[in-house]
């Protein structure tokens, strides 16, 4: 049993990096343990070390040493553990010669380790509006959010998540606003949570979802640093992660993995044309190749006579029933994708000319699929990056897939078999213990202004009924200010 | 007693329109204009309004009994017959609202059997349809509702007998109340199976919220319903001669066979499909009525209750094979169905009627 907790240190830390060093200023010996990787070395030279030897008091005991020190967040500590963490977060032990059962914590973690500093959104674009997004380092996060919405009201608390990791992960609330029930479901899910090491967000939604057996995302997560305060000011709570450049929100809905910030930035007649292009695009790309099997192989008689010969006449060639014709193109597209976005960006620009003019003419020149088909096809995979968050074009480019096999079974009945299905799952699914498509179920009309279309900021003075906000007003309507008195230049 | 409900699983009243219109609307919506022509001819829209306003004392008389404090059939049978028998005359309920969902998924399947595929076997679209319904149920109340629902987004294609209106002759609704009243009346009693679907609110009453508020929206859905079948039918005898109409199987569909569009011919595959999304949440209801039922009587686990029930469900589905068998089975329920909503509903009201006013005289009669 070693009492002496410098040797307990010296023990059980055993890295090269880590390093024990001691230092005699007038007589009084001071222990410095820490990793030199972690710590910003030249803070601690020049505000440690230095500035001890410069002041040359005597220093008898640990507290003179810590009111010394010219460092905000010096603790005390005599907890092993306490320590180690503290150490491997970037900190360092002092301790001095005859109390050696306890030291100070210094935490001087160097900010600029290894990390980028580079704001720019990654993967969410938008024309028009900030392109301010997050990045891997959780404080500059945070910094973000702070300046971002500059009220008292917003609160962070952070927890450590994982046994190897140690992982800060912060809660974001906005007091008075965000419903408190969501941030206790959020926080006790994570603290039941027990694994080794947590990477990113994306993780953390998994472990802690509602229904992790779900191809629906049921966080929002996004980059983007208008989208998150945007959420957090419709009274969700969100989830920052040390080492994650998203941030995921909750409870989230469906309608709004379709909404884009963009919609927020254009006339409300533009915002909302988009955004329903957008959901015709989703069921589009859901639907469109499973309805060519169903109808091609069952029910050929639904398609118009005037239709059915350029039909007949381009699928002459092909040789396969349209489920394998259907498959060898979907799966080619994904192939494309696939291939795509593991590829540096300007190989992946010839693929693009590659796989989509030449392979897909090439397909059709040699009797694989038709030319209709491939329309479709391309069509709906357009159609399913239209999508804002990356995460639900990956669930609708999915679903589509088994649509396509029941629709080959039962041809229509089989697509009605899995919208069935799907609509089940969507009426079980929940999100941090709220149904999942509000506000279409639980029906709520005055949702509506803001999930299927973007209406005129003066009907979005309510807030997103669904995450039971504590406040439902965002702003009120001031008098219409709008060239009043000036009918027709007629006054 | 009766436990309260939790309030996470109670949903607002204003479903109750759906969950009742959903259920009406289930019911051989196809074919219904053939049962009741036989009766009153061309005047058979008449006897549907006649009917359809008779049910609103039904609901009347529904929310008198159960509401305030709300409260569900069993709980009625307890309180009026005492426990032993209130179970005794709670349990055959089971087999009444197994029957009905026996009836709409038979039905169903026929259709699309008939229709759609008429090489697949009867018990594989069964097997696939009961796994659903396994999924939905499970799912508990509020999912079902969710369901019902979405039938609201079904109602657009109503817009789409503007095709046959347009073909038909509105001279063939004349002569117009050469029907005696009987007739009419005969008429009425059998388009009752077109309004099937009220009495599930026996059970799902005590997980609507505010039960005080919700009666209007009751009254709007079947007021709906009526007035849609009334419109249905309209159509139906504007666009056939009754002759015809005698001897066709399935009067809607046919109507909807017209339907030509410049993308889409033969629209009743449409209809046929997307009615998947009403048999599916009617027949859950029934199902989830069984359960709820043998949870409170004899305490039952509706995690067992379920798929013994839908089992029970695909087997019974099996035997009915032919034609003249699910005729029978129509016919048998038809009755079995008008005669719950006109005999015992009402029967039940007055029983209570009179505990309710011998209760209230005890209490006066004591002290006096």
């Amino acid at each position: 049993m070693l009492t002496n907790l410098l040797e307990q240190i010296g023990v059980s830390a055993k890295s090269n990096d880590f390093q024990q060093i001691t230092i005699t200023i007038k007589e009084a010996r001071i222990h410095f343990s820490y990793y030199k990787t972690l710590i910003n070395q030249e803070q601690f030279h020049h505000d440690i070390l230095s500035f001890m030897q410069i002041s040359n008091c005597e220093v008898h005991a640990l507290h003179e040493l810590e009111s010394m020190i010219p460092i905000e967040g010096i603790k005390m500590s005599s907890q092993l553990d306490d320590i180690l963490l503290g150490l491997t977060r970037g900190a360092i032990f002092v301790q001095m010669d005859p109390q050696l059962h306890e030291g100070l914590l210094i935490e001087i973690p160097n900010p600029k380790l290894g990390r980028r500093d580079y704001n720019d959104t990654q993967n969410e674009f938008s024309v028009v509006g900030p392109k301010i997004g997050f990045v891997e380092n959780l404080d500059t996060n945070l910094t973000l959010l702070r300046k971002g919405l500059s009220t008292e009201k917003l609160k962070f608390e952070e927890l450590t998540i994982g046994s190897m990791s140690k992982t800060r992960v912060v809660i974001a609330s906005i007091e008075g606003l965000t419903n408190p029930q969501h941030v206790n479901t959020a926080r006790q899910r994570l603290l039941d949570l027990d694994f080794d090491v947590v990477f990113e967000t994306s993780l953390l939604e998994q472990l802690i979802t509602d229904n992790s057996n779900s191809p629906f995302p049921v966080f929002l997560s996004s980059e983007r640093l208008d989208r998150i305060m945007y959420s957090l000011l419709n009274g969700e709570m969100a989830i920052i992660c040390d080492g994650s450049s998203s941030i995921i929100t909750g409870p989230t809905s469906l309608f709004s993995f379709i909404i884009s910030p963009e919609d927020y930035y254009l006339p409300w007649i533009m915002g909302s044309f988009f955004r329903l292009i957008r959901y015709f695009g989703v069921a589009f790309s859901i639907f469109a190749t499973s309805f060519y099997v169903a109808i091609l192989t069952f029910h050929y008689t639904v398609i118009p006579r005037d239709l059915l010969g350029p039909i007949i006449e381009s699928r002459s060639n092909v040789p396969f029933p349209p489920l394998l014709e259907v498959l060898f193109l979907e799966i080619t597209i994904e192939l494309l994708r696939e291939a795509g976005s593991r590829l540096p960006t300007k190989v992946s620009q010839t693929l693009g000319i590659v796989g989509g003019i030449i392979l897909g003419q090439a397909a059709v020149a040699a009797g694989l699929t038709s030319n209709i088909l491939l329309i479709i096809v391309s069509l709906s995979a357009l159609a399913s990056f239209t999508t804002p968050i990356f995460k639900i074009s990956n669930t609708i480019r999915f679903l589509r897939f088994p649509l396509i096999i029941l629709a080959s079974i039962w041809g229509g009945l089989g697509i009605m078999i899995g919208l069935i299905l799907i609509l089940g799952h969507l009426l079980r699914l929940k999100s941090l213990g709220t149904p999942y498509i509000v506000p279409l179920f639980p029906f709520r009309i005055n949702s509506f202004s803001d999930s299927i279309i973007r209406s005129n900021y003066t009907m979005l003075y309510n807030r997103f009924f669904t995450t039971r906000p504590l406040s439902k007003q965002r702003f009120t309507v001031r008098s219409n200010n709008r060239d009043v008195g000036d009918d027709y230049n007629n006054e | 007693m009766q436990q309260q409900i939790k309030d996470n699983h109670t949903i607002s009243g204003y479903f109750v329109f759906f969950t009742i219109g959903v259920a009406q609307a289930a019911a051989n919506i196809f074919n219904l204009q053939i049962v009741i022509i036989r009766e009153a001819g061309q005047d058979s829209w008449i006897s549907i309004i006649l009917m359809g306003l008779s049910l609103h004392v039904i609901i009347w008389m529904i929310y008198k009994m159960l509401g305030n404090p709300s409260k569900d059939v069993i709980t009625l049978h307890n309180k009026l017959f005492g426990k032993y028998i209130g179970s005794i005359i709670s349990l055959p309920l089971v087999g009444y609202y197994f029957l009905m969902s026996l009836y709409y998924f038979r039905a169903y399947i026929e259709i699309v059997l008939a229709w759609v595929f008429p090489t697949t076997r009867t018990w594989a679209i069964a097997a696939v349809l009961i796994c659903i319904l396994y999924y939905v149920v499970s799912g508990g109340f509020r999912v079902i509702a969710g369901f019902s629902f979405m039938y609201m987004f079904l109602a657009p294609l109503l817009l789409l007998f503007y095709f046959p209106m347009r073909e038909g002759e509105l001279y063939n609704l004349l002569p117009m109340l050469n029907h005696s009243l009987m007739e009419l009346l005969k008429g009425s009693k059998a388009s009752g199976f077109i309004f099937f679907g009220i009495e599930g609110l026996l059970l799902y009453f005590p997980f609507l919220k505010d039960s005080g508020k919700h009666a209007k929206w009751a009254h709007f859905a079947l007021l709906y319903t009526t007035l849609k079948y009334a419109f249905l039918m309209i159509v139906t005898l504007m666009y056939f001669s009754q002759g015809l109409l005698k001897h066709s199987l399935w009067p809607t569909l046919a109507m909807t066979k017209i339907i030509e569009l410049s993308f889409i011919a033969r629209f009743e595959y449409f209809y046929i499909f997307l009615w998947l999304l009403v048999i599916v949440p009617t027949v859950c209801i029934s199902i989830w009525c069984c359960t709820r039922i043998l949870k409170r009587v004899s305490g039952l686990k509706p995690g067992a209750a379920l798929p013994v029930m839908l089992a029970a469900l695909f087997i019974a589905v099996l035997f009915f094979n032919e034609r003249t068998q699910i005729s029978a089975l129509e016919s048998f329920i038809n009755d079995l169905g008008f005669y719950f909503i006109f005999a015992y509903i009402p029967v039940l009201f007055m029983i209570n009627l009179i505990a309710v006013k011998i209760k209230k005289d005890l209490p006066s009669g004591k002290s006096s």
